[in-house]
């Protein structure tokens, strides 16, 4: 994208890229010219995996949502389903789930207010059962939770479990449960968690348990989004999800028991997040899903078009959402949210307005969903698929981005793979300078956040005091946690935690009928954890500052 | 990271913006929260305003006071990650153990915990705070200010 402009670039991109004050034919690079006209549906899907897009099927709302005591989980998503949300989402409490403790682990006493802040504590099958009670898993696209990989088996497991006891084929689940890399080694990492090499046998364990027994369910979900908001950017996050992708297949492809297009049909769902960068991160979606058709036919050989269609979940950006004058941020929820469905993505959360402040209030989800909704049915957008294709600017974009993706695609590779530059820190590294320059550039006001750094004045400072914290998860949960220990048949949970205890050791067994077994006899997360920990010790975080 | 989430690391910057040693600020989350992007941004922020930051990672009240006394520092930042009544617990302990020591707390702190922390004394930077404003208050609290001129 050269200028015909002799000044000092002073637009660019959130990413970098110098911007022109308009753009031209003479801006798409040859190689991208070539593909300008492949409709939607067809190859490489840049603009869009489906012909008809929206009019067909409409993009899922999907909040995240979650705290406190199950219970009180169960209540939150209940409400978000009766205001229309399509798929529902459960979180689990950091402090327990993350790191695979119970709540009677010293490090979760030492900060038992917290336990159920950000999700509701399930330490056992009998808490999930609470959770989902009376939620129609068998019809409604379920996020088990377990976004974190060291849980996600745990999560999932009790998840099917329940399905299993209510008489509902595994076969029939549909849902996700993440076990995102990006979350707790790059974003948000964990005090404790498995290294990354057996967590990646987790990952490939799930994927080819789901082919054999849930193939409706999305049994990885990368997550671009936790890179994002750790401070890559597009173009970094989008390298960063290909790589990730290159190791789940690699695995996959090294154990030679899965077809590679049903490989490809199980990675193929994939989360990234959108900002405030309106088109670059419209084009990013596009650019996503023709890096994902020429990395799978290219690397894998991959031929069957259902598999080489990326789908996408986008999570608007939480790091866009302001403390100050925390109305302004339902302005923001809907610019990213528009973002999201112009680059046609099939799934979407939009963060809480009361998001710099606390998880979502009631009436915080709510908007969050009348937002999706308010696009959906009074805009008209969703009639016309890609409508932003053919834009000078927003193809020039997307051929950019996916320039500088693959570039950082042969970075990490060189490097040994993503996962490689999370054990070294160099992913770090990259987050931390983009995390440095936009703090000085905030700084200096020339990135200019309204409310934040500029036009501060407001008449109601103090207009959202955010969800006030549930206060007794943490005391119940103790009480369910030793009711389990009290109730449950020992020698069924001890020979369960000898056999996981043996899969871990035996890389040629999949983990997960154990622990659907452990799950079954009750065993707790915490007896999980000091099983994995046993086994697989600690992951060596990296040295940053 | 590790540095920030996990472990005690000493990290020196520039120069002390005053005469004498450079003040020594200890940085510590109070929840089992390893988001690492503001702790590190602040952390950065104030070794290039001159300060000595020691990074204590996710830390119960018992370790933070033991870092405080061990490393001798003059001033400590609580990343408030969780319930504001952890912290006011580790404040509460701090307190106890060098009545003198000033605190400032920063993070997702909803408008009435940080209500509760500034009856504690405690200043507070909620999301969106300026970096000058946290490096000033640094320096106030550690009697560090630049003689005005």
């Amino acid at each position: 994208m050269h200028s015909h402009d002799q000044r000092p670039p002073a637009y660019r991109s959130a990413s970098g890229i110098e911007l022109k004050a308009s753009y031209g034919p003479e801006d798409i690079p040859v190689e991208h010219a070539r593909i300008l006209g492949a409709a939607p549906g067809q190859p490489p899907f840049h603009r869009g995996g489906f012909a008809q897009g929206y009019r067909t099927k409409p993009w899922r709302i999907f909040q995240l949502s979650g705290f406190g005591k199950p219970e009180d989980e169960n209540e939150r998503i209940k409400f978000l389903l009766r205001n229309g949300e399509t798929g529902f989402l459960m979180e689990h409490d950091r402090n327990t789930a993350d790191h695979l403790y119970n709540v009677d682990h010293p490090d979760v006493v030492a900060r038992k207010e917290d336990v159920g802040l950000t999700g509701a504590v399930m330490q056992s099958v009998r808490e999930t059962e609470l959770c989902l009670a009376d939620l129609p898993i068998e019809s409604t696209f379920g996020h088990a939770g377990g976004a974190v990989v060291q849980h996600a088996p745990f999560a999932l497991a009790a998840y099917w479990t329940v399905a299993k006891r209510r008489g509902i084929p595994l076969a029939q689940l549909f849902g996700t449960g993440q076990s995102d890399f990006f979350l707790t080694y790059l974003g948000c990492v964990t005090k404790q968690q498995v290294p990354t090499a057996p967590g990646l046998r987790l990952n490939a364990d799930i994927i080819e348990f789901c082919s054999e027994h849930l193939p409706k369910w999305v049994p990885v979900s990368i997550a671009g989004y936790n890179g994002g908001d750790t401070g890559l950017n597009a173009w970094q996050e989008l390298g960063a999800v290909m790589a990730n992708a290159v190791e789940y297949l690699d695995e996959v492809k090294r154990r030679g028991r899965m077809d590679m297009t049903l490989a490809a049909q199980r990675v193929g769902g994939v989360n990234f997040r959108t900002t405030m960068e309106i088109f670059e991160d419209a084009a990013k979606l596009r650019a996503a899903r023709k890096m994902w058709h020429k990395l799978l036919t290219e690397r894998y050989g991959v031929t069957d078009e259902r598999a080489l269609r990326m789908r996408i979940h986008i999570v608007t950006s939480g790091a866009y959402m302001q403390y100050q004058q925390p109305f302004n941020n339902i302005v923001r929820g809907t610019l990213m949210a528009l973002t999201a469905v112009l680059g046609g993505t099939q799934s979407l959360g939009v963060s809480g307005y009361d998001e710099a402040i606390s998880i979502p209030s009631e009436h915080a989800h709510q908007m969050a969903v009348r937002i999706q909704q308010i696009l959906e049915h009074e805009t008209n957008i969703p009639a016309v698929t890609d409508p932003l294709g053919g834009s000078y600017y927003v193809e020039a974009l997307t051929a950019e981005l996916e320039r500088r993706a693959w570039e950082f695609v042969d970075q990490l590779l060189a490097q040994g793979g993503f996962l490689a530059t999370l054990d070294s820190g160099w992913l770090h590294t990259r987050a931390r300078e983009n995390q440095e320059s936009q703090a000085i550039a905030e700084a200096r006001g020339e990135r200019k956040i309204v409310g934040v750094n500029c036009f501060k004045e407001d008449i109601t400072p103090w207009e959202v005091d955010g969800f006030p914290p549930v206060t007794d998860a943490y005391p119940v949960a103790l009480e369910r946690l030793n009711a389990v220990r009290r109730e449950r048949h020992e020698t069924a949970a001890t020979a369960a935690m000898r056999d996981l205890a043996a899969t871990c050791r035996d890389p040629e067994r999949n983990i997960m009928p154990v622990m659907m077994q452990a799950v079954d006899a009750e065993v707790t997360i915490g007896e999980i954890g000091d099983i994995f920990r046993q086994a697989w010790g600690d992951w060596q975080t990296p040295k940053l500052v | 990271m590790s540095s920030v989430a996990n472990e005690s690391t000493t990290a020196t910057g520039s120069p002390a913006a005053t005469e004498g040693a450079p003040r020594r600020i200890l940085l510590a989350k109070t929840a089992l929260d390893g988001h690492w992007r503001g702790i590190s941004v602040v952390a950065r922020a104030l070794r290039d305003g001159g300060f000595q930051v020691i990074l204590g990672g996710m830390s119960t009240g018992t370790e933070i006071v033991r870092a405080a006394i061990d490393e001798d520092v003059d001033l400590v930042g609580l990343n408030v990650g969780g319930h504001v009544e952890v912290a006011e617990r580790i404040i509460g302990e701090l307190r106890a153990a060098r009545a003198d020591l000033p605190i400032f707390a920063g993070g997702i702190i909803a408008p009435w915990a940080a209500k509760r922390l500034k009856a504690l004394g405690v200043e507070v930077f909620p999301p969106g705070s300026q970096l000058d404003e946290i490096v000033a208050c640094a320096r106030r609290l550690t009697g560090t200010e630049p003689v005005s001129g």
